[in-house]
């Protein structure tokens, strides 16, 4: 009889990074359905050529710098799926593929690969895109949500991920069994409506596809968002923040793109500053008060204070 | 209120460790041929920190020889050939002693913690006072240690927690059990001790102890409060009972506070009704077995045989690990005894052994969120594997109670507890080294009554 010997625990969850990136792409497999249905076969062309180009990347950058290949894992064809939903259905072909390469060469990897970039490589290429191509990524219309009907097809989206909102809730299932945390998502999404809402924009303008997407695929992405408990709230709230001040002056398309992309900038921030104490006594409002009341000189002022 | 079974059969062959507590190896009293009886003391004490060792069976003493300790190492031993007449030492009650007797007895009769210390040290610590005796019942493993009824577990255990008061000096007593545990607080609930009626309090936000001691003006209370396991839990324990800190690598004591399980509590009970000393112990059999049960066993029996008298492997065996799946050791062979700190025997098959190779950390903040007290896992994985230790040192890494859920979450697969482990032994190391006028300026050595 043999014998295995390890290290403790003995039981370990079988939730693994692969799997957890494979269920995103069932999560968004209706979505390129709906998109290739409502743009027909040319965003299958742009999807396949955004995966194609992130798997070619991938491969090409850890062969030449010789690391060891992890394209089965998944993370990098995500990534090119993404940068594809997010352009228009008209764009040239191009462009998914200048989009992934940027993504996956600049994006994920001159940052260190999984876990080590600071920003979403989706969001770096997408801005890349944007400001480079600005005409041939400028979509034809924005959608506005005009009825119970345009949650399933919405015939005024521009991008292939905007075709259908209630596609994308297969993010919710991600939420439920725990592949993403919640925190993140539901803070960002009640921000942004209540938001909107008090500043009286039109709800219709902000709940699209590319807002959805953005609440449960984009903030969501783990290594560009904080971990602390109390980092996360504030980087849910923060997302909103932006996206509504962006959305109000421009379009809520891209200022959920814009939000989450300048959020990612302060996540590490966050967590420098929302790290927990021992045994997590004091929360975050205790000790900024804390801190706050430490710096006003009362022995100068001549106060003196009883404990 | 778990069902405990007694282990008949008597093995073929004992295997008694010298050394079944965290201190110095005991002394062998016996050598190869000679005769022992039930409860004849075969390992002396060599100095304080330590706990004697009694033959749990009677026979022939085989060897003395170093073998297999569940621990992983091997320790000097005595194997014995038991015989089937069982003759006892004259075991003679302690009734009506005082402190000193006490603890001499408990020591003696070589009681230990299921975490290792001796429990007379837990007591009696040096240059320390004690005041306040917790039980710690919070795992249902121990809960039920072989009594007909749950109201003589509640009347008995009460009556331990007075003797630990009395063996300790301490002047107030509290036993733990945990939220969930239904059979438990009923039992507690309403039990009338000392013309005082027992109420199970929860240990709620910032009530703690304290305010339950004033609240029913009496100096023994039972709480209840969430499960918490781990091989180091006893600062955090001490702090969300009594909301006492406990300094870097001291012991509760420091705090006034000393910590015993339900096994121990119960072992001084049948020392001091009996005087019986420490022989036998309840473990819990689970996993690839045909019959999983509690059993009573005596000390020194090999896994083999406890799993053969709970019908034998139902599988081909992968893997077997004492004292629980989550923070357990897993053994090398079949052939290593059970000691005074073993609570549970798991056996795992082939399918549900996992090879993993870590990965790269994707900051997913699962460890975050099951962390009971409240780390950054993630963060100070990092860091410990950089050797930033002093940066480990400014989360609190020594807050860690090492329950290992964030290892078991982890979709990286990354050994987060033994990097936790690591900066904390290199942080306690570095303390060590320095020197008395380098370490002036810093807090060490663990006064007593600090708060």
């Amino acid at each position: 009889m043999t014998l295995t010997i390890s290290a403790p625990p003995h039981i370990k969850q079988d939730t693994t990074f692969r799997k957890i990136t494979w269920i995103k792409y069932l999560a968004l497999l209706p979505v390129s359905l709906v998109s290739v249905y409502f743009f027909g076969l040319h965003a299958l062309a742009l999807i396949l050529a955004g995966i194609g180009m992130a798997v070619v990347t991938e491969v090409v950058i850890q062969k030449a710098f010789k690391k060891e290949v992890t394209v089965t894992n998944g993370h990098a064809p995500l990534i090119g799926l993404m940068v594809a939903l997010l352009v228009p259905g008209e764009a040239p072909l191009w462009i998914p593929i200048v989009g992934a390469f940027f993504a996956v060469a600049i994006g994920k990897h001159a940052f260190g690969g999984i876990g080590s970039y600071i920003f979403n490589p989706v969001l770096v290429a997408w801005v890349f895109l944007q400001l480079a191509y600005w005409s041939a990524m400028h979509p034809a219309s924005f959608p506005e949500l005009g009825g119970i009907s345009d949650l399933f097809l919405e015939n005024g989206a521009g991008m292939l991920v905007g075709v259908s909102p209630i596609a994308l809730v297969g993010g919710l299932y991600l939420i439920l069994k725990r592949y993403v945390e919640w925190k993140v998502p539901l803070f960002y999404a009640l921000t942004t409506l209540v938001l909107a809402l008090l500043i009286g924009d039109k709800i219709g303008h902000v709940v699209t596809g590319a807002f959805i997407f953005g609440v449960l695929f984009l903030a969501t992405d783990s290594p560009s968002s904080p971990v602390t408990k109390n980092g996360r709230i504030i980087y849910g709230i923060l997302c909103g923040l932006l996206t509504v001040i962006y959305g109000h002056f421009a379009n809520y398309v891209f200022a959920v793109f814009y939000g989450i992309f300048l959020a990612n900038c302060v996540a590490a921030f966050i967590d420098n500053n929302t790290l927990p104490r021992s045994f997590g006594e004091e929360s975050l409002l205790q000790r900024k008060y804390r801190r706050l009341v430490n710096k006003i000189p009362l022995e100068k002022l001549g106060v003196k204070i009883d404990d | 209120m778990a069902e405990i079974n007694v282990m008949e059969t008597i093995p073929e062959k004992m295997i008694i460790p010298l050394k079944q507590h965290n201190g110095d190896i005991c002394e062998p009293l016996v050598s190869k041929g000679e005769v022992v009886k039930v409860g004849q003391k075969i390992g002396e004490c060599p100095s304080d920190k330590c706990a004697a060792i009694h033959s749990s069976v009677c026979g022939e003493v085989v060897s003395v020889e170093e073998s297999s300790h569940p621990s992983g190492n091997r320790i000097n031993s005595v194997v014995i050939q038991p015989i089937e007449e069982t003759e006892c030492e004259d075991f003679t009650p302690f009734k009506d002693s005082g402190k000193e007797q006490l603890i001499s007895a408990i020591k003696e009769a070589g009681i230990v913690e299921n975490y290792g210390n001796p429990t007379h040290l837990v007591l009696n610590p040096p240059d320390c006072d004690i005041d306040t005796v917790l039980i710690n019942a919070t795992a249902s493993e121990w809960v039920g240690h072989n009594y007909e009824t749950p109201l003589e577990y509640a009347s008995q255990m009460l009556d331990s927690l007075r003797l630990l008061m009395k063996a300790a000096g301490a002047s107030r007593g509290v036993i733990v059990l945990r939220n969930d545990d239904k059979d438990s607080i009923d039992a507690f609930d309403g039990l009338d001790y000392e013309g005082k009626t027992i109420m199970v309090a929860p240990l709620l936000g910032k009530r703690r102890v304290d305010y339950y001691f004033n609240d029913q003006n009496t100096d023994i209370i039972v709480v209840s409060q969430d499960k918490i396991y781990g091989k180091n839990i006893f600062e955090y324990f001490t702090y969300n009972v009594t909301g006492r800190k406990v300094s870097f690598r001291c012991t509760p004591a420091s705090a006034g506070v000393a910590i015993c399980g339900v096994k121990s509590a119960k072992a001084i009970h049948d020392l001091v009704n009996t005087g019986m000393p420490y022989i036998e112990t309840v473990v819990t059999v689970s996993g690839q077995v045909n019959n999983p049960q509690h059993l009573l066993v005596k000390i020194g029996t090999t896994f083999r045989d406890v799993i053969e008298a709970c019908g034998g492997y139902s599988g081909e065996p992968a893997k077997l690990i004492s004292n629980g799946v989550i923070t357990g050791v897993a053994q090398y062979e079949e052939e290593v005894p059970v000691t005074k700190m073993t609570t549970s025997i798991i056996v795992q098959g082939k399918d549900e052994v996992r090879k993993d190779i870590s990965k790269e950390c994707i900051h997913c903040a699962r460890c975050v969120d099951v962390c009971p007290v409240d780390l950054i896992p993630n963060r100070i994985a990092a860091l410990a594997n950089q050797g930033r230790f002093d940066e480990c040192k400014q989360m609190h890494v020594e807050n860690c109670i090492e329950c290992g859920r964030c290892s078991s979450v982890c979709p990286s697969k990354i050994h987060i507890m033994q990097l936790l482990q690591y900066s904390e032994e290199a942080i306690a190391k570095a303390y060590e080294d320095l020197s008395e006028k380098e370490s002036s300026n810093l807090k060490l050595g663990c006064a007593c009554g600090s708060e």
